[in-house]
């Protein structure tokens, strides 16, 4: 016990050094949204915001407790932070997103931020919207508007130091927020170009399928290995090599259970939430489950 | 000379008694999960056979849709006995059972009513309209309560 490890001296060497973290973290964290400027001049297609919110399958997460085919928010979602309300999406003025701007849409499902600039809990998949080419961000906005506006506040989320831990958000987003858009790769056909792009953007299925880094970031050397559930109980499977592992003949069987499900008797994709994707899958139109079904067949 | 009342009293007793027993012997833990999974596999092999007629990969086949049907329901017949509340986990059984199973057995008990509805329906065709009319109604009953009561795979 050395009595000068508190020596004035220290204990302000201290301070300045907890001063300074403070700062840095603050600086860190901070959010950096998107302006107008940013934002191209679209006309919007509102048939293709619908098919975005189809597959995106934005209902699961933001359905009303009242009507599962109202995204007015409320139903909680379990997370390992705490339970969630995802908020509502229909354009009521008050308690949905009627006042948002574009560019507030924008910063929410490419940046992670909300209006007020406050980071968005990850459960919401900002982390592959961000792959999104922004014209189709806005058709899914410009869908949205179009549903009849439903009353609905949002109940605060039920997490402990939520303060600490969204500002902690902006530091988690270097590692966690991969920034960069989809890219065609031009030595594969259009339609695998299409279905990764829907699997990997609006489709989000590496948030589940793809397991996490210690930093609960995903780890994109193990993209589409599968992981363990986020309810606790049991696995999400690994959707490579599905061929060699005899879990689908060809594309044309995994479109199949796609538009089928059990009713043809595949019985892979009801259980853990699936069975609810697999219907949002099943609403495509066939060229666009086909492409995803040749993309999710071609990962090794 | 043992009177009419009292021969009702004795056949009432002796029904007591046999349905006490078989109360009695009702499923238990593991060998509910052992029973559940037979039926199951059961249920996978009926698929096996009936969905690729389905899809027209092999002609309709009357007499082995009846034949796995028939194992199908003869594996699943103690269903209501399948679930006792023993059978939640296992020491040395892998189950998929969700807890949900007790804790919603309304809707439990509804998605199995739907299943067992389709499943003698499907049973009762005799031609291969009927047949092909059927089977989604009873596809679709397994998801229902795959989706709702299954784990995903471990």
């Amino acid at each position: 016990m050395n009595p000068k490890i508190f020596s004035k001296r220290n204990l302000r060497a201290l301070a300045l050094l907890a001063v300074s973290g403070l700062l840095v973290f603050w600086v860190a964290s901070a959010p950096h949204p998107l302006s107008q400027v940013d934002i191209p001049a679209h006309t919007a297609n509102l048939e293709n915001g619908k098919l975005l919110y189809n597959i995106g399958g934005c209902i699961s997460c933001h359905a009303s407790l009242a009507d599962a085919e109202v995204p007015s928010g409320g139903k909680p979602l379990t997370t390992p932070i705490g339970i969630l309300y995802p908020p509502n999406l229909t354009p009521d003025p008050e308690t949905g997103l009627g006042k948002w701007s574009d560019v507030d849409f924008v910063n929410a499902m490419q940046k992670g931020l909300g209006p007020d600039g406050t980071h968005l809990i990850p459960a919401f998949p900002y982390t592959s919207y961000v792959h999104m080419k922004v014209e189709d961000v806005l058709d899914i906005k410009a869908y949205l508007d179009t549903l009849p506006p439903a009353k609905n506040a949002s109940k605060p989320h039920e997490i402990p130091f939520q303060f600490i831990v969204r500002r902690s958000l902006g530091l988690w987003k270097w590692i966690g927020l991969d920034e960069v858009k989809f890219m065609a790769d031009p030595k594969q056909t259009p339609s695998w170009n299409r279905g990764a792009y829907l699997v990997n953007g609006p489709g989000h299925c590496a948030e589940c399928h793809t397991p996490r880094t210690i930093f609960m970031s995903s780890d994109v050397a193990k993209l589409f290995q599968g992981g363990p559930h986020p309810d606790g109980k049991g696995k999400v499977p690994s959707l490579r090599d599905l061929i060699g592992r005899g879990r689908y003949k060809d594309t044309k069987d995994l479109v199949l259970a796609f538009q089928n499900g059990e009713e043809l008797g595949y019985d892979k994709m009801s259980s853990g939430g699936m069975g609810e994707v697999r219907t949002h899958i099943a609403s495509l139109a066939q060229a666009d489950i086909e492409a995803i079904a040749e993309y999710l067949m071609s990962l090794k | 000379m043992i009177s009419k009342v009292s021969k009702g009293f004795l056949a009432g007793a002796v029904v007591l008694v046999l349905g006490a027993g078989a109360a009695y012997a009702a499923l238990a833990g593991d060998d509910a999960i052992t029973a559940r999974q037979t039926c199951m596999k059961a249920s996978g092999k009926a698929m096996g056979t009936m969905v690729p007629m389905i899809k027209g990969e092999k002609p309709y086949d009357a007499a082995a849709v009846k034949a796995v049907l028939d194992a199908d329901g003869a594996a699943c017949a103690k269903w209501a006995e399948f679930w006792p509340e023993d059978s939640k986990t296992s020491k040395t059984l892998k189950t998929r059972a969700k807890e949900e199973i007790w804790t919603d057995p309304k809707g439990f008990e509804a998605a199995g009513g739907t299943y067992y509805k389709a499943f003698t329906e499907l049973a009762a065709t005799t031609d291969e309209a009927g047949f092909k009319a059927k089977f989604p109604a009873l596809g679709a009953a397994c998801g229902g309560c795959h989706e709702k009561f299954r784990a995903p795979a471990p």
